[in-house]
Parts: structure tokens; C-alpha cells; sequence
């Protein structure tokens, strides 16, 4: 699915916090969004999809496959999100359904969507959780019950169940280990790439980035400062607030240990990350 | 300290729900100061041959069936009502600190039944320890405050564990503790400043309860004694005979349901106002403050 | 299992705390339980006469002990006023007040429920100004005034409106449903208003968070509109908590609805014992308290179980009281 953001500006509460974005990703594209914490790359996520905080007011266009997104009745998103969109949130820990067990979770597109009996649907299901590498018993399984990287699969296998031309990926490794992160990353890839879909992949780390998209722009406080091939980037960064991101993700390389502290980095919308993985610990 | 108290009076007052609960309050704490003093009638000066009077020059809102003034009554009602409230507040803040602090104690025999204590008993309804107190002490102002003090105690230590827990197993009161900080250092240092909008809200609401339980006790029976000015007791008296006369058991009801609703509001006004990150106000004086 | 062992155990031990409370309380009087049910200006044979009676003359312990042993065989005593066994009276007392308290829940929930649903999904900020609004005010009114405005609206023969009976419950109690349910109505929508106003508030306050939480996102990610998120997810996500919220209003409740058993005059738990209260009956009284603590500490543990059955993150985590 191609998309075509231009001048898109995202406002809450009278503040500005996207100041017109201009962003394009073709069709079965992998695009990267970097940017520090607050610089606004969840918000053009969730603009992207429509679910955006009701206080936060969108302008602009963003459109995919030709379809107005901004704007847009919620009814007609929500049939759009979950087909031919999915979404795999930075920390499944807040976002799994608690009180469904993953089966069901991963079900939830199916049954929004499509009219299958209930065989057909958990024929599906169990084929989605094999192919992110999860044992066929997780789904009776409820989310408390996985480790933080298994809920990241279920996460991954929920968002491309109904395999959608288009993945948003709003920091999805943030919240796990490095060795985790590697995982998630190359499953992600090779899921997306298999299904022949576009993805959107977020973060604020530039190793993850070289390892999951071919071409990146980069956010500095609602403004895309930089657009180019991924590892060009990372070489030769031409603005210097890509260059002070770049060099400030070496020097956290470096530091022993650097990488492995879970969500300690936050992310833009779940601050709290780091307590609540430590609670469900 | 005094700039602080500024920025809240002051962005209290910029909301409306704010504004209209501090003159609500205000005016409260000056009509019950001025009935010390002075109220349109003598409480106690009936008049046999002028019940249920209408409203007049002399008797603002008429009279009751003893021929008493109704206004002079609320005004002195106002005051046995403030005491309660207040009372009711210290004993419920204090029961509450202290169940917080036995809940997030780190001998976990003492926080597990804590913790367990608080769930079983809150289910005890305030009315039903009103009734156990008042069969050996009659009805009195101290069976208002202790049952209910008791129950709002109970629920706030409730409803405040989990923000005091968190504090009470963070990182940075572990490392006070090591630095050989006491239990009540902990308390009132870290847990309390920490967990205050939530104690504001709650003692708020629990003033309110209050109001509304003085009424209820009063008219059981078990409330404040008969004689005694309070808003439940002019509700009471009032009320027997509504069919006949239903306007003036508007009055008692009214100042009972309008002060309720300010005591709701501050509550909910005062907890944005206190929040650090909802006022940017108290952000400014709190970083002119580590400044200085 | 060890969390349902030790909240059954802790039930028994607030029960036996709580029976102790209760005797202590009546015979901690100023004078003793025999003359303060003699009354004022009784000759002292009869005084002592009732205490013979009573067996006051025994250690506390053993009273105690009597007491609670006959609690156990469910003989609750006679009440020294009507000469009824007291069990028999809570009961016939009971057939008025749990229908109340049934109704005015029922009532309560179909008007907090939806309306805090629909506060929590008002887009505008004056519509979520004028649902705030109204439930502050509905939660500020008292009990008793509450009724009364319901009376002079609706009251047969002084209401505006005057349709429903306002005083009395009918003689044949429940041998006559009809005129039962009629009677109650008017006294289950008092008590309805109030508890429905501070359940509104309650759901839209729980709605209000999850609506923003990943939960939703998640679901919305999925396929839902936000409405349907809010109301499936953050509905179900929130009733754990709303059990509780309704468990506990309905120990509040009680207050609320003595006020208004008196108001309505019908012959209910509350009205007998306010009465038995005012008569003095103590044995009715003690009996009575204790029935009563001991129904709200069960409705606490019912909720606590509920709420643990319905949230299957509680379920697993390895028996910790708290967490």
C-alpha cells in the first residue's frame, strides 16, 4: 500500500507538535521514522490510522492507496484498520487485551472483519502463531502469562493476521532486550516482506533502524530534518541534528551494557514503560 | 511556600467549578463565624402563635412548627455542620495515613493483613457504626465524626495504596532508606507529597459524605442531639409535615445539596490545580523556588 | 487458592471482631443493659428481676460465650418488646428491604451505567461539562431531600403528579405483589437517583481512562471504532472495578436507604432498627447489628472474589493479598 503524507500538522490542545510533515512510502516499501523522544513520530502513527487522542486535531493529508485518511468518519477507518492496516504498539504489555487470552487476541481482526466460522478462524490463528515462532499452546494462554518478547509476537501476529498491505510500527523493540530486539526486528522484516506489504517503522535507535528499513527520514521536534537511503544515512548525515542523534545512539553502543536496559529510553507515549514491565515481572 | 499557595488559590480560582466552590466555602466559614455572634432572630425565641409562617420582613423564610426562625437556624447549622467536617477530615486523614503507612510497611506480615483488614472491614457501612456507638453514647456530634472518619479513613487508605505503594518500592526511597531515613521521614517526605492530589480529592469528597451522612444520622436519630443547630436537624424537623407545608423543607435540602456540590468541585479543582504537570503556574514558582 | 483460604479466614476473624465490638457496645451503658431496658423510674425489683432474666449477672465471658453459641445455632433470642423470636422479624422486616435495595441497584445501574458510558464518549466540552454537572449535583443530594422532592412530584394526594403511594407498605406484605411492587416504587427510584448519580461518575471516571489507554488503541488497531472500543474493551476492562464501586456503594447505600424507609414509612431492616433503637430492645438491637455487619462483610467478600474471578491477571499471580 502506498502512502502520501503532505502537510500534515497534528495540534493538541492548541500546541502544535507535528509542524508539516511531507512523507511518501511505495508500495511493499519499508520506511524508517527516527527521532527523539517527543519529536512527534507517534503521533504521525496514530494520525496515519486514525486514532490519534480525541483532544488532538489533525491538518493536512495523509493518503493511503489514494484513500483521505485526515478527516476521515471513524466508521470508515475502523474498517480500513485491522484489513488492510495493522498495528504493532511499542509495549504489549499495555496494549494486549488483559482479559482475552492470545487466541482471541489475535482472532480480533478476523472476527471485526471477516464472516469465518469458528474452525476456519482458529485454523488461521494457530497458523499466524507458528509463523512468529510461538508454541500452538500460547493460545489459550493470557498475556501476564508470556515473556516480553512472546507478547511482542502476539502483538506482531494480531497485527498481521489478515495480512494488511500496510504495518505501522510505533517502536515495537523499545520495550525488549537487545537479543529480543534482533528477533522481533527479523521477524517483522521477513513477515512484511513475505506478505509484500508497506511498513512504517519507528524508533529512536539507529541499530534497529539499519536492520529494519531501506530508507528513513528524520523527526527533530515536529519537523522531518532529513530524508535519505537508510545506511547513507547513518554514514554521512548531512544535517547536524541527524548527526548529534547518530552520534549520541554510538555513545550509548559503547557504554557497557548500553543497549540491554529495556525501556529505560521511554518512547513518546508510554513513559511509564520501564514500571509497568518491572511490575509485571 | 506562600507563592505556591498563590498559584493554587489562583488557578483554583480561574476554573469555574474552583470559583464557585471557594465562595461557596468562604461563605460558609463566614455565615458560621457571624452566627456566633449574631443570627436575624434568637435561636430560641418561638412563638407559639406564629408557625409555619410565610416568609416575611422578620422571618426571612418563615418559621418551623415551633414557631422558630428557619434562617437563624441554618445559620447556626452552619457552624455545627463546619465543626463536623472539619473533625471528620483530621480523623479520616489521620486513619488514612497511618493504614497507608502499615500497607506499604516493609514487614510484609504487617502489610499483607493491612492490606486485607482495610478490604474486609470497608464493607461495614458508616451507618451501621453509627448505630453500635450510639447505643452507648446517644446521638452526638462524636458518633458523626468517629463512624464516619472511620469508614472515609478506611477508604481512603484504600483507594491511595497503589500511588503509595509505587513510591514506597521506588528506587529513589530505597536509597533514602539505606541513607538511614525513619519510617516517618519516608511517610511524610516521599509517600505524602507524592500521593496528595489523590488525599486532596478523597478528604474532599469524604467532606462532602459527611454533610450528607449528618443529615441521614440526624434524621435516624442517632446524629446530632435534638436542640443542637445543624442542617440535618432543620432538614428533619421540617420534614414531617412537607405535605402541608412542602416550601420551607426546601431550604435545609437546598444549602445541603449546594455546599455538597462545592465540597465535590473543590475537590476535583483543587487536584488540578496541585498537579504539578496540569499547572503551569506551580511548574513556574516550583523552578523560581530551586532557583532562588 | 491460598488468596481464597486467607480472605475466608480474615471473614471469620472481622466476623468474630466484629461480634465482640457489638457486645462490648451495649455493655459499655451508663448503668447496665437491665436498666436502661427497665427504663427511667422502674422499681428496682423489676431491674433486677430483668437482669436475672438476661443472666447479666455472669462473667462477660460467659454472656459472651452464650451469646455467640446460640448466634451459632441461629437462635438470634426474643425480643423483650414483642415477645417474637428476633429471626423471625429480621426476616418478615428483610421481604421489604432487599426488594428495595434490589430495585433502587437495578435502578441505579440501567441510569449510571449508560450515562457514564455516554459522559466518557462526549466529544464536546460542553457536553462533558453538563454530564460532570449533573453528577455532582445528583450525588449532593441528600438522601432524605431527595425523597421528599420525589414525594412532591409524584406523591398520590400531595405530588404534582400524584400517582404513586408515598407512605406505608400494604398489610398483606408480598400476599398482594401488586401493590407491593407499587408501594416500593416510588421509595426504589429515591434511593435509585442517588446511587445511580455516584455510579455515573464512577463509570465515566473509569471509561474516561481506559478510553485513553493502549487497550483501546490496540482494539481500534484491530478494527473497532472508538465508541465500540470505549464501550467493549473499556466496559469490560472496567468492570472488575465496577463490581467493586457497586459493592461498596451498596454498603453506603444502606444509609440512604434507612433515611428512606423512615421517610417512605415502611416497615423495613432500617426502620425496625432505628426503632428498636429508640425502644431500647437491646437483644434486638445486638442480634440485629450483628446480622446486619455480618450481611456487608459477606457482600464485601462476594465482591472481592468477583473481582478476582473476573481479572485473570489476579488469578495466576501466585497468591499475593495485594498486588
Amino acid at each position: 500500500m502506498a502512502v502520501e503524507i503532505s502537510g500534515l500538522r497534528i495540534a493538541i490542545g492548541g500546541r502544535d507538535i507535528v509542524h508539516g510533515v511531507d512523507l511518501s512510502i511505495g508500495d511493499g516499501e519499508r520506511v524508517g521514522l527516527i527521532g527523539s523522544s517527543g519529536s512527534g513520530k507517534s503521533m504521525i502513527a496514530r494520525a496515519m490510522l486514525g486514532l490519534l487522542p480525541v483532544q488532538a486535531e489533525a491538518s493536512g493529508s495523509i493518503r493511503l492507496d489514494g484513500t483521505q485518511v485526515v478527516g476521515a468518519p471513524d466508521r470508515a477507518l475502523a474498517d480500513l484498520r485491522g484489513r488492510y492496516t495493522g498495528m504493532v504498539f511499542q509495549n504489549p504489555a499495555a496494549t494486549l487485551n488483559p482479559v482475552l487470552t492470545v487466541g482471541r487476541q489475535v482472532a480480533l481482526p478476523l472476527r471485526l472483519h471477516y464472516d469465518l466460522s469458528r474452525a476456519e478462524r482458529a485454523e488461521r490463528v494457530a497458523a499466524m502463531l507458528e509463523r512468529v515462532g510461538l508454541p500452538a499452546d500460547v493460545a489459550s494462554k493470557y498475556p501476564h502469562e508470556l515473556s516480553g518478547g512472546q507478547r511482542q509476537r502476539v502483538g506482531i501476529a494480531a497485527a498481521l493476521v489478515t495480512s494488511p498491505r500496510l504495518i505501522v510500527a510505533d517502536e515495537p523493540t523499545t520495550a525488549l532486550d537487545s537479543i529480543t530486539q534482533r528477533q522481533i526486528v527479523d521477524l517483522l522484516v521477513s513477515l512484511v516482506d513475505d506478505a509484500g506489504a508497506s511498513m512504517l517503522f519507528i524508533t529512536h535507535d539507529f541499530s534497529v533502524l539499519a536492520r529494519a528499513t531501506t530508507r528513513c527520514a528524520v523527526l527533530d521536534a515536529g519537523r522531518i530534518v532529513e530524508t535519505g537511503a537508510t545506511a547513507d544515512l547513518l554514514e554521512h548525515p548531512a544535517d547536524a541534528r541527524t548527526a548529534r542523534l547518530v552520534d549520541a545512539a554510538r555513545a550509548l553502543a559503547l557504554r557497557p551494557g548500553g543497549g540491554d536496559d529495556g525501556g529505560s529510553g521511554g518512547g513518546d507515549t508510554a513513559g511509564d514503560a520501564a514500571v509497568e514491565e518491572k511490575d509485571m515481572a | 511556600m506562600m507563592a505556591r499557595f498563590g498559584a493554587i488559590v489562583s488557578s483554583l480560582w480561574r476554573r469555574a467549578g474552583g470559583r464557585f466552590s471557594l465562595v461557596v466555602l468562604g461563605l460558609w466559614v463566614l455565615v458560621s463565624l457571624v452566627s456566633l455572634v449574631w443570627t436575624p432572630q434568637p435561636l430560641w425565641r418561638t412563638d407559639g402563635y406564629d408557625v409555619w409562617a410565610a416568609p416575611s420582613a422578620e422571618h426571612w423564610l418563615g418559621t418551623d412548627g415551633t414557631g422558630a426562625d428557619i434562617v437563624s437556624w441554618l445559620m447556626a447549622g452552619s457552624r455545627t455542620d463546619l465543626l463536623i467536617v472539619i473533625l471528620t477530615v483530621l480523623f479520616a486523614g489521620a486513619l488514612g495515613l497511618l493504614l497507608i503507612a502499615a500497607m506499604t510497611a516493609r514487614n510484609s506480615v504487617l502489610a499483607n493483613t493491612s492490606v486485607v483488614a482495610v478490604d474486609a472491614l470497608i464493607s461495614v457501612p458508616t451507618i451501621l457504626i453509627a448505630l453500635i456507638l450510639a447505643v452507648p453514647l446517644g446521638a452526638s456530634v462524636a458518633v458523626i465524626v468517629v463512624a464516619c472518619g472511620f469508614g472515609y479513613g478506611l477508604n481512603l487508605a484504600r483507594v491511595a495504596r497503589p500511588q503509595a505503594l509505587l513510591v514506597a518500592r521506588s528506587a529513589y526511597v530505597e536509597s533514602a532508606v539505606s541513607n538511614g531515613a525513619s519510617g516517618v521521614r519516608v511517610l511524610f517526605g516521599h509517600i505524602v507529597p507524592n500521593i496528595l492530589p489523590v488525599l486532596l480529592v478523597q478528604l474532599s469528597l469524604s467532606a462532602g459524605t459527611a454533610v450528607l451522612a449528618e443529615s441521614g444520622l440526624t434524621y435516624l436519630g442517632v446524629g446530632v442531639p435534638s436542640g443542637t443547630p445543624s442542617w440535618g436537624h432543620s432538614l428533619a424537623t421540617t420534614v414531617r409535615f412537607i405535605t402541608v407545608y412542602p416550601l420551607t423543607v426546601l431550604w435545609p435540602g437546598l444549602v445541603v445539596t449546594v455546599v455538597v456540590v462545592a465540597l465535590n468541585l473543590f475537590g476535583d479543582a483543587l487536584r488540578d490545580a496541585v498537579d504539578p504537570v496540569g499547572n503551569p503556574a506551580l511548574r513556574r514558582v516550583a523552578v523560581e523556588e530551586t532557583e532562588a | 487458592m491460598r488468596f481464597i483460604v486467607r480472605r475466608l479466614a480474615l471473614f471469620v476473624v472481622a466476623l468474630l471482631a466484629i461480634s465482640v465490638v457489638v457486645f462490648a457496645a451495649l455493655r459499655v451503658l451508663p448503668g447496665d443493659m437491665a436498666s436502661v431496658m427497665a427504663g427511667l423510674n422502674s422499681p428496682p425489683e423489676r431491674v433486677e428481676q430483668l437482669r436475672e432474666q438476661l443472666g447479666l449477672n455472669r462473667p462477660l465471658a460467659v454472656q459472651y460465650l452464650d451469646w455467640l453459641g446460640a448466634l451459632l445455632r441461629g437462635d438470634f433470642g426474643t425480643s423483650m418488646l414483642t415477645g417474637r423470636s428476633i429471626s423471625g422479624q429480621v426476616a418478615q422486616r428483610a421481604s421489604v428491604t432487599f426488594p428495595l435495595i434490589v430495585m433502587g441497584l437495578a435502578i441505579a445501574m440501567a441510569l449510571g451505567i449508560p450515562l457514564g458510558c455516554a459522559a466518557a464518549l462526549a466529544r464536546g466540552r460542553r457536553a462533558r461539562g453538563a454530564f460532570q454537572l449533573a453528577a455532582v449535583i445528583g450525588g449532593a443530594i441528600p438522601a432524605l431531600w431527595g425523597g421528599l422532592l420525589l414525594i412532591l412530584l409524584f406523591g398520590r394526594g400531595v405530588g404534582l403528579i400524584g400517582v404513586l403511594p408515598s407512605q406505608g407498605f400494604p398489610a398483606d406484605g408480598w400476599d398482594a405483589p401488586g401493590e407491593a411492587l407499587v408501594s416500593l416504587t416510588l421509595p426504589a427510584l429515591a434511593v435509585g437517583v442517588i446511587v445511580g448519580a455516584s455510579l455515573m461518575r464512577y463509570t465515566r471516571s473509569a471509561l474516561g481512562e481506559l478510553a485513553s489507554s493502549g487497550y483501546v488503541e490496540m482494539a481500534m488497531s484491530c478494527g473497532m471504532t472508538r465508541t465500540q472500543a470505549v464501550l467493549r474493551v473499556g466496559l469490560r476492562l472496567a468492570t472488575p472495578q465496577l463490581v467493586s464501586v457497586v459493592g461498596l456503594t451498596f454498603a453506603e447505600m444502606i444509609t440512604g436507604v434507612m433515611v428512606i424507609e423512615n421517610l417512605f414509612a415502611l416497615p423495613g431492616l432500617g426502620t425496625g432498627l432505628v426503632t428498636d433503637v429508640g425502644n431500647r430492645d437491646l437483644i434486638a438491637v445486638q442480634s440485629e447489628l450483628f446480622m446486619l455487619a455480618a450481611f456487608f462483610l459477606l457482600i464485601g467478600l462476594a465482591v472481592d472474589l468477583a473481582h478476582r474471578a473476573l481479572d485473570p491477571r489476579l488469578k495466576t499471580a501466585a497468591g499475593e493479598g495485594g498486588r
